[in-house]
Parts: C-alpha cells; sequence; structure tokens
C-alpha cells in the first residue's frame, strides 16, 4: 500500500506561522483539521487522510473561507482539486489570520469526511502529488488548470450561488478577510494597541487613558506604559478629596508600578493621613520627595519608619526639619539624597549624612552656608560608594572645600560646583589632577574659573564625557581651544559665555565625537561662524537660543546638513 | 525586472515590479507560500485595499524601495515621532481618513516602513489634545460613567514626568 505517506511541507515550515503535513494511514475517511489561530505563532495543521480513496464528501472547515458545506457524490476527477484548493485557502486564511482574526484557538474545527466506495485511489494520488507540488513550491508552470470543472460540480451540487463562493476565479489566491477594516474597530484592538502606544512618552500616555475603558485598561495594565513617571500630590488639595477616590488611586500606582511619590506642602497630620491610607506604599514606595513642606523631625521620622523599601529621599523647602531631626531619622537604606533651600541645613547635616548613610551613591546639595569644614566629614565609608556630588550654590565654599572633596571622595565620577562661585582656577586644577575618574564636571556660574582651568580639565580629565561651562565670563576662544583637544568629550554647554568667537566655534569643529552642543545666550558669534558647525556629523541636539547673530538662513542651513539634530532655535 | 498584477477591492489592476511588492510581507509570503512563479500571468487580489489607497502603497514602496531595512526594534522602546522625512511628510499630507486606510492598509500588507511613519503621523496628530479632542478624531465612545471619568481624570493629572 503505497499511501503510507507524509508529505512534509518544507518552503511552509520555514514560516513559523504555517505547517502543514499530509498524512495518508490507513482508514477510510478524510479528515481535515484546521486550527483557527488567534496567534501568528501558531500552526495550522491540515492532515488528509484517504487510504481508500474514495471520498462520499467534502467539507469545508471554517465558515470563513466562505466555502459551502456539501456533499459529493461522484468525485472522480474533483477530488484532488477541490481538496487542493481548499487547502490553499486555507493556507491564505491563516497568513491573513494572524493580522486579528480575532478567533480564539479553542474553536478548532474537526471535519470528517466520509469515504464510500472505491475507485479513486489514482485521484488521490494526484491530489496528493498536486498537494505536494502547490505547497513545496515546485510550481504548476505551464500546467492549465481547469476552474470550469470546479466551478460546474459545485454548481451542480449547491446551486448557481455557491458555486461563485466554492470557486471563485483565483481560487487558491482568495484570501478570507476576517480583520476588521474599519478604523473605529482598528484603534480599539489591542494588537494594533500596543504598538500604537509606543509613539508616545510615559508622560503622554496619561492623556490616552482617558479616552475610553478600553485604553485605559490596556494601559493600566502594564508598568512598562508608565516609567519615569512618580506620583505627585499636593497635600492641601488632598484634604478635600474622599479617601476612597485616594485609595484607588494608590491602588493604581500599585498597579502601574509608579514608586515615586511627591508630596508637597505636607503637615505632620498629612503624612499619617497618607501613610494611613495608602499602607501599600510601606512595600512600595522607593523615592520620596517632600517639597514646601511643614512637616516636622516628627513627621519626617514616621514616613521614613514607614517606608521600608525607600532608598532615594529628597528634602527641598522644608524649612522646619532640623539637623537634629536628619541625626534622628536619616536610615542607611537611602543611596540617593537631595538636601535643597532647607533653611535648618548646613555643615552638621552634611556630618550626618556622612555618618549615618554608608551607601551613598549619590549626594546633592543646596545649602547656603554649607562651608569648607562640611566636606571633611565624608569618611572611608563614601569614598567607595559616592559617586555623584552636586554642590548647588554653596556659595561659602573654597578652594579648601575643593581640597576635602579630592582628599576624601577620589572617586567621584559626577561633580557639580555650580554656583560656588568662590572657587578659581587652582581648585579646578586640584579637581583635575585627583578626580580622574570624572565622567561630568559642571562648573556653571563660576566666575573666577578662566582659560587657565580648562587647560587643566583638557589635560588631565581624559574620561570626562560632559562638560559644563555656563556663566563663566572669562573664558575664550584659546581656552575653548583647549577643551576642543579632549576626545571623549560628548556634550558641551557653553551658554552665556559671553566671550566666545566664531574662531572659538573654528575649534570646536574639531571636536567629532560631540554629540550635544550649547552656545546658547552667546553674544558674539556670527551666522558665518555658526555654519560651520555641519562638520559635527555626531550631533543630536544644537541649541541656539538668543543667539543674536543664528539668522533663519542659518537655520534652514543646519537642519538640511544635520537632519539628524535636533536644533533648539 | 517581472512585474506583478495586484488588483485593488474596487477591481483596478496594478502592475507593479515584484521586488517592490514584496516590501509587504503579506504578498511576498503569499508568492512564496503558494509557490506562485513571478512570471506567471496572475493577479493577486487585495480585497482590504482601494484603488486610491494602493495607488498610495505603491507610490511610498516604489520611493523606499532602495531603503535598508528597518533595525529590529526593541518591543517595549518608545519610539520618536518626530524623526518623519520630509519626502513622507509631503506623501502623508492626506486628510485624516486617508491617512486612516493608509495605516489599514500597512497592517493588512504588512509594510513595516509605512506603518511606522503613518503611526508616527497619527501620534503626532492627537499629541497635546484633550481625551474629549482624541475621542473625537478617531470616532472613539466615551464609556466611561462621569463618576469613573473623574476618576481616572485624577489618577493621571496626580502623576508626572520625574
Amino acid at each position: 500500500m503505497g499511501y503510507n505517506k507524509c508529505f512534509s511541507a518544507d518552503r511552509v515550515n520555514e514560516k513559523p506561522r504555517t505547517s502543514i503535513s499530509l498524512a495518508i494511514p490507513a482508514s477510510n475517511s478524510v479528515i481535515v483539521d484546521r486550527s483557527s489561530n488567534d496567534d501568528a505563532r501558531k500552526t495550522v495543521d491540515v492532515n488528509f487522510d484517504a487510504r481508500s480513496a474514495m471520498a462520499a464528501g467534502v467539507i469545508s472547515y471554517d465558515s470563513n473561507d466562505a466555502i459551502a458545506v456539501s456533499t459529493l457524490r461522484r468525485f472522480n476527477e474533483l477530488f484532488g482539486l477541490l481538496i487542493y484548493n481548499r487547502l490553499c485557502v486555507a493556507v491564505a486564511g491563516c497568513e491573513q489570520g494572524a493580522g486579528g482574526g480575532g478567533r480564539s484557538a479553542d474553536t478548532i474545527r474537526r471535519v470528517k469526511v466520509k469515504m464510500s466506495s472505491v475507485s479513486a485511489q489514482g485521484v488521490v494520488e494526484r491530489a496528493s502529488a498536486e498537494l505536494s507540488r502547490r505547497i513545496t513550491g515546485l510550481g504548476l508552470r505551464g500546467r492549465r488548470r481547469s476552474p470550469g470543472v470546479v466551478e460546474r460540480v459545485a454548481s451542480a451540487l449547491c446551486g448557481p450561488a455557491a458555486a461563485a463562493a466554492v470557486a471563485p476565479r483565483v481560487p487558491r489566491r482568495r484570501r478570507p478577510s476576517p480583520r476588521p477594516l474599519v478604523w473605529s474597530q482598528f484603534i480599539m484592538e489591542e494588537r494594533f494597541l500596543d504598538k500604537f502606544f509606543l509613539y508616545f512618552t510615559a508622560n503622554e500616555r496619561r492623556i490616552l487613558a482617558q479616552v475610553c475603558t478600553k485604553w485605559r485598561d490596556l494601559l493600566y495594565s502594564s508598568p512598562r506604559w508608565w516609567v519615569g513617571l512618580v506620583a505627585a500630590l499636593d497635600c492641601r488639595e488632598l484634604r478635600s478629596v474622599s479617601g476612597c477616590c485616594l485609595q484607588r488611586f494608590y491602588n493604581t500606582l500599585v498597579k502601574r508600578e509608579i514608586k515615586g511619590v511627591v508630596l508637597e506642602s505636607a503637615s505632620d497630620e498629612d503624612i499619617a493621613e497618607f501613610i494611613r491610607q495608602f499602607s501599600l506604599s510601606a512595600r512600595h514606595v522607593q523615592a520620596l520627595s517632600l517639597k514646601g513642606c511643614t512637616i516636622t523631625d516628627r513627621g519626617l521620622e514616621a514616613i521614613l519608619d514607614h517606608l521600608q523599601v525607600l532608598f532615594e529621599l529628597e528634602l527641598t523647602g522644608c524649612n522646619e526639619i532640623t539637623e537634629a531631626g536628619l541625626w534622628a531619622c536619616l536610615t542607611p537604606r537611602i543611596v540617593s539624597l537631595t538636601l535643597t533651600d532647607c533653611i535648618n541645613i548646613a555643615d552638621e547635616a552634611v556630618g550626618a549624612v556622612a555618618q549615618l548613610l554608608p551607601s551613598l551613591y549619590e549626594f546633592s546639595l543646596q545649602a547656603y552656608h554649607v562651608t569648607d569644614a562640611a566636606l571633611g566629614y565624608f569618611s572611608p565609608k563614601q569614598t567607595a560608594s559616592l559617586s555623584v556630588l552636586r554642590l548647588h550654590s554653596c556659595w561659602e565654599l573654597t578652594n579648601h572645600g575643593v581640597v576635602n572633596i579630592v582628599h576624601s571622595l577620589p572617586n567621584l565620577t559626577v561633580l557639580s560646583l555650580s554656583g560656588c562661585s568662590k572657587v578659581t582656577d587652582e581648585g579646578v586644577e586640584l579637581l583635575a589632577e585627583n578626580l580622574p575618574r570624572l565622567r561630568s564636571l559642571d562648573l556653571s556660574w563660576c566666575p573666577r574659573v578662566t582659560d587657565n582651568a580648562l587647560e587643566y580639565i583638557a589635560c588631565d580629565l581624559n574620561q570626562l564625557e560632559e562638560l559644563t561651562l555656563d556663566r563663566c565670563v572669562h573664558i575664550t576662544d584659546i581656552g575653548v581651544g583647549y577643551i576642543s583637544t579632549m576626545q571623549s568629550l560628548a556634550a558641551l554647554y557653553l551658554r552665556w559665555c559671553s566671550q566666545l568667537r566664531d574662531f572659538g566655534v573654528q575649534h570646536l569643529c574639531g571636536m567629532r565625537a560631540l554629540q550635544v552642543l550649547s552656545l546658547a545666550g552667546c553674544p558674539l558669534l556670527t551666522s558665518g561662524g555658526l555654519s560651520s558647525l555641519i562638520q559635527l556629523r555626531l550631533l543630536r541636539e544644537l541649541e541656539l537660543t538668543n543667539c543674536p547673530g543664528a539668522s533663519p538662513e542659518l537655520f534652514d542651513y543646519l537642519h538640511e546638513h544635520l537632519p539628524r539634530c535636533l536644533i533648539i532655535e | 525586472m517581472p512585474n506583478i498584477k495586484l488588483q485593488s477591492s474596487d477591481s483596478e489592476i496594478f502592475d507593479v515590479d515584484v521586488e517592490i511588492a514584496k516590501c509587504s510581507v503579506t504578498i511576498k509570503t503569499m508568492l512564496e507560500d503558494l509557490g506562485m512563479d513571478e512570471d506567471e500571468e496572475e493577479v493577486v487580489p487585495l480585497p482590504n485595499v482601494n484603488s486610491a489607497i494602493l495607488k498610495k502603497v505603491i507610490q511610498w514602496a516604489t520611493y523606499h524601495k532602495d531603503d535598508p531595512p528597518l533595525p529590529e526594534d526593541d518591543e517595549n522602546k518608545e519610539k520618536r515621532t518626530d524623526d518623519i522625512s520630509s519626502w513622507d511628510a509631503d506623501f502623508l499630507k492626506v486628510d485624516q481618513g486617508t491617512l486612516f486606510e493608509l495605516i489599514l492598509a500597512a497592517n493588512y500588507l504588512d509594510i513595516k516602513g509605512l506603518l511606522d511613519v503613518t503611526c508616527k503621523t497619527v501620534a503626532n496628530m492627537i499629541k497635546g489634545k484633550s481625551p474629549e479632542e482624541i475621542r473625537k478624531t478617531f470616532n472613539i465612545k466615551n464609556d466611561f460613567t462621569a463618576a469613573e471619568e473623574e476618576q481616572v481624570r485624577k489618577e493621571n493629572e496626580w502623576c508626572e514626568e520625574k
């Protein structure tokens, strides 16, 4: 018995979404199995089982294929043709179903076709050969099919209308169309929305979630849509909001995995309410920011006690918090701390931070009264851990403070002395010589820094990637010349460096690795000088706001030659 | 270059270079899976695309035929929308209905580049709009109850970028 064959459909099998096998074991029936697929990767199996090879009936297996269920009595020639036509439809159907037919996998249809009498062995053989050729793509070039036969038979069996459905003019290419073709349906399809929402930022998705329940539920169901957002609550406003509304909100924070919370204008009572209503915050909130709050040391202690997984803390404008309070409540979990504009914060606070936070990685401090001595408090603990130090507008700091920094924190990778206006070239020389790992340095608003400092930086800081010199008003083209030799530098900010001229820009054009450049507010630069910036092929962002020399023609020229660069006019 | 005939839903036939037609994964797969030969004088019916849209799609595919393949991007990565080339931007200066039809066609024909740029255009269109304006644009029904709407508004108003 020569029919125990298995045709493997190689070309079809290359595609993960479709597989077809034809088996002809001993039995008296034809079975066509078709798994409807709701997923491009599901396979469609079509099994032919036709040992005795005379069919009494052939039944279509999927209503979407628009082939009527029919019973055929006289088969002879037609058996093979019909089968392979249907098979082709099945293949095409599954291809297309992948686009969103929306039928579920559990609607597998199994149709059993009984075979009666004998005779059509040859027919089955032919049909099988035909199928195999079709599927493996060996081609039927030049071979004439006779669709008229199919049509005629179908017509005889099912009437002319069905015949049109059974035998379309190009039957094997006919595709069922299960996909919705209407935009209003498409815009509700999960498969599409999952891609479409990627074209928005987390911030923009806040609006999308308010469009309809479908969009909301889809967006709320995955934390990936919300990365980068924090909850920001003005406690004065919350006092008039119902508890259950707030609790629902807190639940969505957990669901969306929004783990940062900003509380504004919080009093000790607000903190107590927050802890009561959002008890899950104990294991959920990782970053807390308190802005303009009237909370006292007691309130701070309560919230830090409650938030067991907190590792990032910011206090901005919290004028009731004392240094003693920080001594009492800072926990060693904290690896990132920001203290800004809190009136009672000075040297002693830095002492508490140095003593109590052995794993501190990032410390930002803006405090007008901090002195050089405070920077001597850092211990060997922080030598290893502290990598990012930002001292903003610490007006009292001098080069002595810099000595303390380089001595106790030699591993810094990011340092900002923005607005530490007493620091001079000598201070910068110390930094350059002793902080070899610096990748980012901010000396903006340090008016005592001159070209000499830039020479030190260019000589020693070989790993520097980002340099900010905004408002360093004594810097000239010579200093920029030094910087232009730094091959690792990817971002350079020279805002309001008022002495910079076109000659300096010429230097910059040699910095082929530069990706971000700001020359905002440089009054002496001309369009001619700026036009040479097109040599910076890697530039992603160029800021030229408030440059009186930059003309509309210049911007056109830059846009044309730096198509991938964001140019801020 | 061999050509292939594509038939739109309204039965117009387009004679297209096979290589250009194959930027549609749907057509490409169809040709391969069904073992259709390139020199066979047969017609590929595209019942989901009308002639006006098919014409646009072919125009787009012809202009972009030599583009390098799009990088396999990270499925979860946020995508920029400010990097539409000026040719594409001009090409997509069409009425809203046509734009939506193009997305449907790009999706059906599985043309990644066209789907990408049309999605970007639509995304830009609704950025900065209110939920109500977005509903209007897309003809989406507001199925929130008043209370739900207020709740979801707050839930999102109370969040912001870090």
